[in-house]
């Protein structure tokens, strides 16, 4: 196996795809040759900052609704020509299903909580967090304190979004909004940390696919701490409500913000 | 959800599919560069799917077909529309004469160095300098899809999949290791 052998199978070699014995052998060659590791590990380091840190666009919630409630049906038969009796016949009831999924892969990962459901919610998450950054207006009441914010929910939701920290010089709570976690209401808060915005989202717990493993503590809540998109996210629960913190700081400002919001007893 | 064997009416496509909007309205957002034709774009491969959902195949990749859909969908009314049937840029990557080793090594170093220092907007602005089919096979890859799904998606060959995206990825390296 050459230089230009090594090169041409590289990728494949990086995302498992390629043989066994031409494993061996390109790890050889690799072990041997300086400028074909430098090679590997510039396509690694390339593959990461594009998993990482590439900017994602996540549909306007906007368009989500448009598409599930007004799916364009004149358009419809125009790809065919004819007619679809039985798009007329049953559009409303599989409208009023995408409706209810428009935002979650599948009904069993709501009911089952499993890796992929924990991956559904911090999708979702990040996808928030990031509408919340992309949006002209984010915040729908400015914040001069907790007491100002949280008395504005009311109303707005139903459920009382139990907040118990306030902010502080580390973490100032900067204001909030109603938004959307997966298909219900959820309050979104936004703090601060230095030049950085932190997304908090409260929303009712029951029904979703919380993570089970890999909890560790903050506070007096057990988290489930992750990272996707270069996005660092916590998610917890704390009796009936929800609670998923995301942000680009790191992980350890993300903990003690959770902390925060959950103080010991 | 979707490849159970009882299902054969194209309703059922729906809501699955409409789980994919996110991911489908990312690479029409790389694809047109704004907001308003993205989102058109992407309502328009919606009602295309559902007009010709009877052509989906149970058990093969939806997300795949849909981007299919999507790519199909805007070479045939976003390109023409714009008056520009192939919308050029870099694919093509000038090779880095050799260089003596310690030079060699330095310059090995700086380039690792600044793939790590990369940021987001560097990233964007690199994937936006690449021709259509390089940013679409790129981000097909980053979307988890096998050389064969992304082969299906854009109309040629496995090999010619593996030749796009090793040009694509060349690209875009040198183009993020050049900015100063």
């Amino acid at each position: 196996m050459d230089c230009h052998d090594v090169r041409e199978q590289l990728l494949d070699f990086q995302q498992g795809r390629l043989a066994p014995d031409r494993v061996t052998g390109l790890r050889r060659h690799l072990d041997g040759c300086a400028a074909c590791a430098h090679a590997d590990a510039v396509e690694r380091e390339l593959t990461q900052a594009l998993e990482r840190r590439t900017p994602q666009y996540p549909a306007p919630v906007a368009l989500k609704r448009r598409l599930a409630t007004s799916w364009p049906a004149p358009a419809l038969p125009a790809q065919s020509g004819r007619g679809r009796p039985w798009l007329r016949l049953f559009l409303p009831a599989a409208l009023a299903t995408a409706a209810l999924l428009l935002l979650v892969p599948s009904v069993r990962e709501l009911v089952a909580p499993n890796s992929q459901g924990a991956t559904v919610m911090v999708g979702e998450a990040v996808n928030d967090h990031v509408r919340m950054l992309q949006s002209q207006r984010p915040l729908e009441v400015e914040s001069s304190g907790i007491h100002q914010v949280l008395p504005w929910f009311s109303g707005r939701l139903d459920f009382a979004p139990a907040i118990r920290f306030p902010g502080d010089a580390e973490f100032p709570l900067r204001g909030g909004a109603v938004g959307y976690f997966v298909d219900r209401k959820a309050a979104a808060l936004v703090f601060g940390r230095r030049l950085h915005s932190i997304s908090l989202f409260v929303f009712k717990a029951d029904g979703l696919p919380w993570p089970t493993g890999k909890l560790e503590p903050a506070g007096r809540a057990e988290v489930y701490r992750t990272s996707a998109r270069g996005f660092n996210v916590v998610l917890w629960r704390d009796g009936e409500l929800g609670y998923a913190l995301v942000s680009d700081v790191n992980a350890q400002d993300l903990m003690l913000l959770a902390s925060k919001l959950s103080p010991p007893a | 959800m979707l490849g159970g064997e009882d299902r054969k009416q194209p309703w059922d496509l729906g809501p699955e599919a409409l789980a994919y909007a996110d991911t489908l309205y990312n690479l029409a957002r790389y694809l047109t560069a704004n907001d308003t034709d993205a989102e058109d774009l992407v309502q328009e491969t919606y009602s295309r799917a559902l007009g010709s959902a009877r052509q989906f195949t149970p058990g093969t990749n939806l997300k795949a077909w849909l981007f299919r859909i999507l790519r199909n969908t805007f070479i045939s009314q976003y390109r023409r529309e714009r008056g520009n049937p192939i919308v050029g840029g870099l694919d093509t990557v000038v090779p880095m004469p050799q260089a003596p080793g310690d030079i060699a090594r330095a310059r090995d170093e700086v380039e690792l160095d600044r793939l790590r220092k990369v940021v987001a907007e560097e990233i964007e602005r690199a994937l936006m300098t690449l021709s259509e089919d390089a940013r679409t096979v790129i981000l097909l890859d980053l979307e988890g899809l096998s050389e064969v799904e992304v082969a299906e998606v854009m109309g040629c060959a496995v090999g010619t999949v593996k030749s796009r995206l090793s040009r694509a990825r060349a690209s875009l390296r040198s183009l993020l290791t050049d900015w100063r």
